[in-house]
């Protein structure tokens, strides 16, 4: 995914931030446990914040030191729970694919070279993912097809194309039963989801417009040299604090046993500060596919405890 | 019934004021101002009466306070009407209000029916036959795209309901939800930085003061 969900680490207590470190690394163990080693890569700070969201309505799981490939000797802590992290792993894997496969059909055949590479690798873990979630791995196939349509027709809505993404991002609340938290989980899911694209169009606007790339932003407003005027950005800022303000009443719905700090920090801090920095070219976290070194980089500044601005 | 302490997430010993401070802080979080033409304001309606409900138990269980109910008037449950705005009646009486000639009543009145029982495809399918479009048409649509998570769309109906019709409060409000990216408890608890850098400057001032001899 993207990396733009991630919370305020100065704003948390070193007991939330140690909480959120054993989330992401537990992810990272089940990912390489369920769908090999390779599978390890594709972990993200979006999907530890979907884990920490689903499993904050359960019994908090058991905590264990475990063994880290990112350390020569030596483990960390994580989060040991299989039940838990099964379907948000397959939602990583499900989701980092179908971005492959997007990537593939968006470059010419010598630059999407190294995504054809990453496709074959993940070929496996993937089928064992949709054989989880043939409904998620469905819809997520169907809504970036209607995606891809819209981006052929040159679409000037921002509102129709985010809503593509935003309908697969809400996919992954769609199993739970309850209506009651159903809903909230869809609506807080599909907000976050309408987010992160209109951040990753943002931020990838300036390329976009040198290379005629189709993006939801050229269209809708007018960009000059990839720039979108002031009142233009202050207009998307307002659209993506709607958001955040109807992704935070979703939350406010739903019966948080733990981490509730930690998610209100994500949605009304982390979010928004992520936003701020994109508008001023400091974002650079690319794609699930991260080099190494700059994940394990951001990591070790979301340890350190840095302001998240700095961090970036 | 859920335990009442449970659902105000205080503990059995907690004082009185500890009550009415938890009580009010979920006021705050649930109070229908935040759940303005949300999708999920039925679901935060049941947290309001779940919340006043529970209040009233444990304030019937403290010692001295029987037959008290003493909630503040502004949190009764028949104050936090979910969507009221949507009842066909106040969209009635508006009209009068206005003297509107318009012909579209009955399929407005179909419309926010539908959006009631959150049927946007048939509501919108109403709003697609009415000729004569007017602010309460474009209001109906930003209401169905809000509704749907379509906020540059919904903001964009907003606006020209707003223009037909200034002096609309409807309108207005709704118009604010996606304008200013405000809620009153994000406000409240996560809208402290601008606060931090006003305080910031006020120090820095006084500082200034004391040591440009001020403080003499």
């Amino acid at each position: 995914m993207f990396g733009y969900v991630r919370p305020r680490t100065d704003r948390l207590t070193e007991a939330e931030q140690e909480v959120y470190r054993e989330a992401y690394c537990g992810l990272c163990r089940a990912l390489g446990q369920q769908y090999g080693f390779f599978a390890r890569f594709l972990v993200n700070y979006d999907m530890s914040f979907l884990y920490l969201l689903r499993a904050s309505m359960r019994a908090p799981a058991p905590v264990r030191n475990c063994w880290c490939p990112g350390r020569v000797c030596g483990k960390k802590s994580c989060t040991v729970d299989p039940e838990g992290f099964e379907t948000v792993a397959a939602c990583t894997v499900i989701l980092c694919m179908e971005k492959l496969r997007d990537n593939v059909c968006d470059e010419g055949f010598f630059r999407s070279l190294p995504h054809r590479f990453l496709c074959l690798l993940y070929r496996r873990a993937y089928r064992r993912a949709a054989e989880r979630l043939p409904a998620f791995a469905a819809l997520t196939a169907g809504q970036l097809e209607t995606l891809r349509e819209l981006e052929r027709e040159n679409s000037p809505s921002i509102d129709a194309t985010a809503d593509s993404f935003a309908k697969i991002v809400a996919g992954c609340g769609a199993d739970l039963e309850q209506d009651s938290i159903r809903r909230p989980m869809e609506q807080l899911l599909y907000q976050i989801g309408r987010f992160l694209y209109l951040a990753d169009a943002l931020d990838d606007l300036r390329e976009d417009c040198k290379k005629r790339a189709y993006n939801p932003l050229r269209f809708r407003f007018s960009p000059e040299n990839g720039e979108l005027s002031q009142q233009e950005l202050a207009y998307l800022t307002q659209l993506t604090d709607a958001s955040v303000n109807l992704a935070g009443s979703a939350l406010a719905l739903l019966p948080l046993r733990a981490n509730g700090t930690l998610l209100e920090n994500t949605v009304y801090l982390g979010m928004p500060s992520v936003f701020a920095a994109v508008k001023a070219h400091k974002f650079r976290a690319k794609a699930g596919l991260l080099p190494r070194g700059t994940r394990r980089k951001q990591t070790y500044q979301m340890q350190k405890g840095e302001t998240h601005e700095r961090s970036l | 019934m859920k335990d009442p302490y449970e659902v105000l997430g205080i503990s059995r010993t907690a004082s009185d004021s500890e009550i009415k401070k938890a009580y009010h802080d979920l006021v705050k979080k649930y109070h229908p101002d935040n759940y303005v033409n949300n999708p999920l304001a039925d679901l935060a309606s049941e947290k309001m009466k779940e919340i006043n409900e529970a209040y009233d138990t444990v304030t019937r269980e403290r010692p001295g306070q029987r037959g008290r109910q003493s909630r503040p008037s502004y949190q009764r449950e028949n104050d936090y009407r979910s969507d009221a705005s949507y009842r066909a009646e106040s969209y009635q009486s508006r009209r009068d209000d206005q003297g509107s000639q318009s012909d579209n009543h009955a399929s407005y009145t179909r419309a926010r029916a539908y959006i009631n029982a959150s049927q946007l495809d048939a509501a919108e399918s109403i709003l697609i036959h009415v000729v004569n479009r007017d602010a309460e048409w474009y209001y109906l649509k930003g209401v169905i795209a809000y509704r749907r998570g379509w906020l540059d769309l919904a903001r964009q109906n907003y606006q020209t309901a707003c223009a037909m019709v200034p002096g609309n409060y409807e309108y207005q409000n709704a118009l604010r939800s996606v304008q200013s990216g405000y809620t009153p408890y994000r406000q409240q608890n996560y809208g402290a930085s601008d606060m931090d850098a006003a305080c910031d400057l006020c120090n820095a001032l006084l500082c200034l003061n004391c040591l440009c001899g001020g403080c003499r």
